[in-house]
């Protein structure tokens, strides 16, 4: 970037209600970092408890699923070193609503399937996603799952609207999956 | 029976299990990088523990502010296992202690609640 545009940059990231964007290598220690300070910033505003809480658990969800499944990802490379996972990820407001917004590849294989899981979720309602989330948390983790299989349908259960995506394909190997999530 | 401590990390709750009082203490918020790994170590302390005969009038306090989707997943399991152990005969009580300001603190524990069968699980508003 040409150093006269980081300023074009930032202004526009202002003017979209833009609070925190994020774009590069994540680890649990950059979420652990960036999410107290994203934190503190919401408790300067003085916020309801409640919906500080919600932008605080979706920014852990959001950020852990680019941790966890991200197809762009550098290996730990000493024992004591982290995997490193390659994302994006944005808090924002719109209309006084906070969003979040996140995105990261994607193996073009794993696209059928997240597209049925987060469709799913679009048609459920308030107490169908409450059932859901029970009846999978008594279950074992799906295969491939490196979390509980819980994390959109914890998210779609916080957010005020259902959660939106895109799926961009870039490649014969490789698609670009963003997630908005609503408070 | 043996004592457990594992201090408080930004992502992973204070676990400290007092042997005189018989009472076991989750305390912080829990959002470890792999959760199911994180709590092996504490269900192995269970396991051993309900071996005990202490544990048949066991306490367990928890008192979470925060926890993601994997750990949720983690403490049903948890929990689950005291169920079990109630079950089979053990009076094992489980307080869920929450702020009342914290909604979602008290659903959460009100979802765990719903789901035990034997388990003495109480919610415990905090002053």
């Amino acid at each position: 970037m040409l150093i006269g545009n980081l300023f074009d940059f930032y202004s526009q990231l202002k003017k979209e209600g833009i609070i925190y964007c994020f774009c590069g290598p994540f680890s649990q220690s950059v979420m652990e970092g960036v999410g107290a300070t994203l934190r503190l910033k919401l408790d300067l505003e003085d916020m309801d408890l409640n919906i500080s809480q919600k932008v605080f658990a979706i920014f852990v969800e959001q950020v852990q699923n680019i941790i966890n499944y991200s197809a762009e990802r550098i290996p730990p490379q000493g024992v004591d070193d982290c995997e490193i996972s390659l994302g994006a990820f944005i808090v924002g407001q719109e209309d006084k609503n906070f969003y979040l917004l996140c995105g990261n590849m994607v193996k073009n294989e794993d696209v059928p399937g997240l597209k049925d899981r987060l469709g799913q979720l679009r048609g459920l309602d308030r107490e169908q996603l409450k059932a859901l989330y029970r009846e999978r948390r008594k279950m074992d983790p799906a295969k491939g799952s490196k979390g509980a299989g819980l994390g959109f349908i914890d998210m779609a259960r916080k957010a005020g609207k259902p959660l939106d995506y895109v799926f961009t394909p870039l490649d014969g190997e490789l698609t670009f999956f963003s997630l908005k999530v609503h408070i | 029976m043996e004592a457990l401590n594992i201090a408080r990390t930004k992502s992973s709750p204070e676990i400290v299990f007092d042997p005189e009082k018989n009472v076991l203490s989750i305390r912080g918020e829990s959002y470890p990088e792999n959760a199911a790994a994180f709590y092996t170590q504490v269900f192995a302390w269970l396991e051993k523990y309900l071996l005990e005969p202490a544990s048949g009038a066991g306490v367990v306090n928890v008192e979470l502010t925060y926890f993601n989707s994997s750990s949720s997943k983690v403490f049903m399991n948890f929990f689950s296992r005291l169920d079990k152990a109630s079950r089979e005969g053990k009076a094992i009580t489980v307080n869920w202690r929450y702020h009342p300001e914290n909604e979602s603190a008290l659903e959460c524990g009100q979802e765990f609640q719903e789901d035990m069968e034997n388990l003495s699980f109480q919610l415990v508003a905090l002053e």
